[in-house]
């Protein structure tokens, strides 16, 4: 920024630069000493005032940088004389979009426009502030201008972006694409295009509107030479005839496209998706979605079988060529293509399966030892019926024995035939003590292959890595058959081991993360994650790994830098994005503009970021529950709880977008909520996987819809209870309260609705389990949002008389029932729990909620009754009176202390007792009873690694393998888990006990 | 089995098993957008069958006069698709670039210095160590800066190696 000055209002530029010095290396009070001075000279300069606004805002001093700015403004518009340039403009610019005023920079723009109306270098300056407001019609009109003042090309792209935008992003009907269409025409016509880029915005708006023969022309004529890779020009005519359903034109295309990229595997799809006209997704990247995603689905040839054959016929003899013509060894496009046409001859149903076998066979011996070969013939193999799977693997065992490889290829191999059955599902079918032997051999392979990488630099990928990721699924898939948890230890120690010896293989530590949280130890779990380094775009697409555990978990401190840390790297993409974009714009690369735009859409609709946002208050909330004055002013911060309720109000207007990848997760949790080793024990299949995405979306979407609910229900409750106490002692209730107490309602039929309820049904279910006519078990897996709902009624039915769950006779020695049932759903997580995986991961992220969340608000109710009666002292309450410790209100609300008291009492002495247990265990070394010493049953690969462990010599596996093999040991991965134990555990304990001192007062305050 | 074709936005929500290489870095937003927003000829991601990514490539072209060339700044292939001479194809399309299109002078990258197994493989591709940048990388590790001539450089000029390490702040571009 310092390099760029002009000189405005002939201020010399050696003043300014030492002041641009000192803001640059964050000097800002030195900064602000120069500008003082330089004030004294220029008192009515505009930009000397931006400089001091701006150093004030990077000094932390919003509202004198803001009165400033507008001091600066106003001599901008009062002065005639005033000088408006746009390096002043663009000064203020950034004070003002720092300050979150874009708008008042724009002001300043569209005045100096209106002064200097053809000045380019303003336009240009009020342009890119549209840009950065997104408001795509005012960005048109100006490039619009602009392009009539000067003539330029790139405004007239800027002007057809603008509407192209509209059209995509905003509210502006495709007739816009017309006029779009036209401008292009008649620049054209007069001035040709002279930018790749601008041609494709051009095809763009013709594709957009379906003028495909209008596109393939322009394409055809001069213009297309602009597109100087003939490939590129290839792709876009290829699609454009497709799409106008000239597909032999089409075919003929992509054809020409193979022949000169012959290990183009998405073009060979197309080249066959138009040879038979059956259609194929003809996307050329995800940028398009948006443009295709309508056309060309897939769907069935319109042509007979005859026409099917011979077509087929025509596109073997093509693959031939290509395969005749490839002399490269590494290209598999051809071979694979040969597959995907058996496979097309089989789904048109005359051809012999044994076609397609032969030629994944065939595959195999050429590329069976290449670690993405199953992933290439995953749809291939998936076709075939399960016995001729069997068949199959037992082929491809034959050949790999028959065929002579060097040991990395053969090691390739072997793992390629050990994942195709565990794709296929093959190994689950047999009876334990086999698939044991198979993680056994397969441990054995992976120490046997230790040899090989005893030259590898340790950051090289070492081959046989993958053994130990099947293993560790097979391990798993044991403990699912036989429910012996003994299985996921031994799963986490072979991980534990693989990473030992190389410390970079995120493959492993994700499915740590996994086990570890289904154990419960969460802060395992996040070691792991956090080795990991996931940051950036990463946080979006990876951080599902972790995030829900730790929503569930005490782990707070962690939790709150997750969180902080991805809502930070959102809010600064948010704000850079449009200047982003105007770069683009600059530097004429058009169509990442409208990329840029719609991916800044998608972020916004995250359903991740959604969530994040509401979870960051509700855990504020959460973590000042202890106090009602802390927890009002975040309330107070959150504007009564409206903020999370616009939130998702505007998650009605625009879909939800689920940007996680989940390809990474383990095959027991392929995505989040869903995790099979809670049981029920099913046959493995495959996971439907669309089906499940469907599923986890609408809960997404309910989860937030709920969760943006807590903060006003927290607010009106709190209102509520004081109202309450009002009303009983002035025996009249104002109006305002009464409001609240409708819109309690109406929040609390929305939060019913959540969970599929009406509130009138709902509120009849939590009855029937107060009075013990149903188990908790009717609340199904929401238990936790059905005490926060009971929590809630009963603030609100504290002021109505609808529903009567308080009434006397419900009421249990003058309690609420809202306190047996907090009582009753606390203490079943801690009782009578057996063995410690059921508590450590299902009940304690549970009772960790029902602690933090409805036991927390319940809390705070009490604190706000309370208050309302305290006799004297500034929190009393206006309108509440002196003395009212008869009320029986007041004597329900101690009573639900002292209740919770005692329920909070209670829990703390299980935690406490369960920790000395786990020290009293003489920290895992008798962990693992069943691994130890026997033939059959978990620890088959324990001992494999042991034996591994205790032979390991230099002169084969090479220093740095040894050396970590000698130090190997599994104990201290026993007392690992065991720490990591003791840690959740001590973490709920410090959180009980804060909430035990909280109810302690509250039951003796003022009895 | 490799589809190549320019980077755009949405890949970003697709290359964390690229990515998770601890020799990947994932930089911020504006970093990728910069380079999407002026040089998209200049980032390629590489796909395979399933549209799984493959890895990519990104860099620039920059500097004047025999200087103007083009950079590699990031090129990363993932463990499932290495040894498939996919980062070869990448960085000859970037070589193409440069030279075809660009008419720059010479490709230029910076690897760290322990990177063995990097450097072998640009090594093969004809790159040379041009001279080493101490320091480079955060103030601990050096780097090494490798350039590979191109057709305008008819006598290699460029790719003669400088006899003493330079610092960063003697670098010509950041």
């Amino acid at each position: 920024m310092s390099s760029n000055f002009g000189l405005p209002g002939g201020i010399p530029e050696r003043r300014v630069r030492p002041i641009w010095d000192a803001i640059d290396s964050r000097q800002f009070k030195n900064a602000l000493k120069h500008v003082a001075s330089l004030i004294g000279k220029y008192p009515t300069s505009p930009y000397v005032l931006a400089l001091k606004a701006h150093i004030l805002e990077r000094m932390g001093k919003p509202e004198e940088a803001l009165s400033t700015c507008l001091k600066a403004k106003d001599l901008l518009y009062s002065d005639d004389s005033a000088v408006v340039d746009d390096l002043t403009l663009s000064t203020l610019q950034i004070a003002f979009e720092r300050l979150n005023h874009l708008d008042l920079a724009t002001n300043c723009y569209e005045h100096a426009c209106g002064k200097f109306p053809n000045n380019l270098e303003l336009m240009i300056g009020l342009f890119n502030c549209y840009v950065r407001e997104y408001s795509f019609v005012r960005q048109q009109q100006t490039a619009i201008k602009m392009y009539k003042v000067a003539g330029e090309e790139r405004f007239l792209l800027w002007a057809v972006c603008s509407i192209q935008l509209q059209v995509l992003c905003g509210n502006g009907g495709e007739k816009l694409l017309l006029l779009a269409e036209g401008l292009l025409k008649k620049h054209v016509a007069a001035h040709s295009l002279h930018e790749p880029e601008a041609l494709i915005i051009y095809i763009s708006i013709l594709e957009q509107q379906e003028k495909y023969v209008d596109a393939l022309e322009i394409l055809s004529g001069n213009l297309g030479s602009l597109l100087m890779v003939e490939v590129d020009r290839l792709q876009i005519q290829g699609r454009l005839l497709a799409r106008s359903a000239d597909y032999a034109a089409a075919t003929e295309v992509y054809k020409r496209i193979l022949e000169l990229c012959p290990d183009d595997w998405e073009c060979f799809q197309h080249y066959l998706g138009c040879l038979l006209e059956d259609g194929v997704s003809l996307r050329n990247g995800p940028v398009e979605d948006k443009l295709l995603a309508s056309h060309m689905e897939h769907q069935l040839s319109s042509l007979g079988d005859e026409e099917i054959d011979s077509r087929i016929s025509r596109a073997t003899s093509f693959v031939e060529k290509l395969l005749a013509s490839t002399s490269d060894s590494l290209i598999r496009c051809p071979y694979l293509a040969s597959l995907e046409l058996e496979r097309r001859k089989q789904l048109h149903g005359n051809e012999n399966i044994f076609n397609l076998m032969e030629a994944l066979v065939e595959y195999f011996s050429r590329f069976g030892h290449l670690a993405c070969f199953v992933s290439d013939v995953e749809a291939f193999l998936l076709v075939l019926p399960f016995d001729k799977q069997k068949e199959l693997i037992e082929k491809l065992k034959k050949t790999s024995v028959s065929i002579p490889q060097v040991p990395v290829k053969a090691l390739g191999q072997s793992i390629t035939i050990f994942k195709i059955e565990e794709l296929t599902g093959s190994i689950y079918k047999l009876p334990v003590d086999e698939v044991e032997s198979y993680v056994q051999l397969m441990v054995e392979m992976y120490c046997n292959s230790l040899t090989l990488s005893k030259d590898l630099d340790p950051q090289e990928s070492m081959p046989g890595e993958e053994l130990l990721s099947i293993s560790s699924n097979v391990l798993v898939q044991l403990y699912w058959r036989t429910g012996n948890l003994d299985y996921i230890l031994e799963a986490i120690m072979v991980l534990e081991f693989g990473l030992s010896i190389r410390r970079h293989v995120w493959q492993y530590k994700v499915l740590l993360v996994h086990l570890y949280s289904h154990l419960g130890t969460i802060s395992l779990a996040y070691d792991w994650y956090k080795s990991l380094e996931v940051k950036n775009i990463l946080l979006e697409t990876f951080s599902h790994h972790i995030f829900p555990q730790l929503l569930g978990s005490p782990l707070w401190t962690e939790l709150n830098k997750l969180l902080k840390d991805y809502l930070k790297f959102m809010d600064d993409h948010f704000r850079e994005s449009a200047d982003l974009t105007f770069v683009a714009y600059r530097d004429r690369n058009y169509s990442k503009v409208i990329e840029f735009v719609q991916f800044k859409e998608r972020l916004q609709t995250s359903s991740q970021y959604m969530i994040t946002r509401i979870e960051t208050s509700i855990l504020d909330l959460k973590q000042n529950a202890g106090n009602l004055v802390d927890e009002e002013a975040i309330l107070d911060s959150l504007k009564c709880g409206a903020v999370l309720l616009d939130l998702s109000n505007k998650i009605g207007s625009k879909p939800l977008t689920f940007n996680e990848d989940f390809r990474s997760r383990p095959w027991w949790t392929p995505t989040i909520g869903k995790n099979y080793l809670l049981g029920p024990l099913e046959e493995i299949s495959h996971f439907h996987r669309d089906n499940l995405m469907k599923e986890r979306e609408a809960e997404a979407g309910t989860t937030i819809e709920r969760r943006s609910l807590f903060a006003r229900l927290i607010y009106l409750s709190l209102h509520n209870a004081s109202a309450a106490l009002k009303e009983n002692s002035e025996a009249n209730g104002c109006l305002p309260e009464n409001k609240l107490s409708s819109e309690m309602e109406s929040l609390l039929e929305c939060y019913a609705k959540t969970l599929d309820y009406s509130l009138e049904d709902a509120v009849k279910l939590i009855g029937e389990v107060y009075q013990g006519l149903k188990g908790s078990e009717a609340f199904g897996s929401h238990v936790v949002d059905w005490v926060n709902l009971a929590v809630f009624c009963n603030a609100w039915k504290l002021t109505s008389t609808e529903y009567s769950l308080h009434n006397t006779e419900g009421c249990k020695s003058g309690g609420w029932l809202v306190d047996s049932l907090l009582q009753k759903c606390m203490l079943e997580r801690i009782r009578n729990i057996d063995p410690w995986v059921d508590f450590l991961g299902r009940e304690i992220p549970l009772l960790v909620q029902l602690v933090t969340e409805p036991l927390a608000w319940h809390g705070l109710i009490i604190q706000s009754l309370l208050r309302v009666s305290l006799p004297s002292g500034k929190k009393k309450k206006k309108g509440g009176t002196s003395d009212q410790s008869s009320s029986p209100l007041l004597a329900a609300a101690r009573d639900s202390a002292q209740c919770l008291y005692s329920t909070v009492e209670e829990i703390i002495k299980q935690i406490k007792d369960r920790i000395k247990k786990l020290e009293d265990e003489n920290l895992g070394t008798t962990f693992f009873p069943a691994i130890k010493g026997q033939d059959c049953g978990p620890g088959r690969a324990l001992r494999v690694i042991e034996n591994t462990v205790s032979s390991a010599k230099n002169a084969e596996l090479g220093e740095r393998i040894a050396k970590v093999l000698n130090s190997w040991s599994s104990v201290v991965i026993s007392r690992k888990i065991v720490s990591g134990q003791k840690r959740m555990l001590s973490e709920l304990l410090t959180i009980c006990e804060s909430k035990h001192k909280m109810l302690n007062t509250l039951r003796k305050q003022n009895s | 089995m490799t589809t190549i074709r320019r980077f755009c936005c949405n890949d970003l929500l697709r290359f964390a098993p690229v990515n998770l290489d601890h020799l990947t870095e994932t930089f911020n937003m504006s970093f990728y957008m910069t380079y999407l927003a002026r040089w998209p000829d200049y980032f390629h991601v590489a796909e395979g069958p399933g549209n799984q990514i493959m890895g990519y490539i990104m860099g620039k072209v920059e500097g004047q006069g025999e200087s103007w060339h083009g950079h590699v700044t990031a090129v990363t292939v993932a463990p499932e698709y290495r040894r498939q001479q996919v980062a070869k194809k990448l960085m000859n399309l970037l070589e193409d670039m440069s030279d075809k299109i660009d008419k720059a002078y010479f490709v230029d990258l910076f690897v760290r210095a322990s990177n063995t197994p990097a450097i072998k493989m640009y090594e093969k591709l004809g790159y040379v160590i041009y001279r080493r940048v101490i320091r480079y990388y955060s103030g601990e590790e050096d780097a090494l800066d490798m350039r590979k001539a191109l057709s305008r450089d008819v006598e290699k000029k460029s790719i003669i190696p400088l006899k003493r390490p330079i610092t960063p702040d003697e670098l010509e571009y950041d």
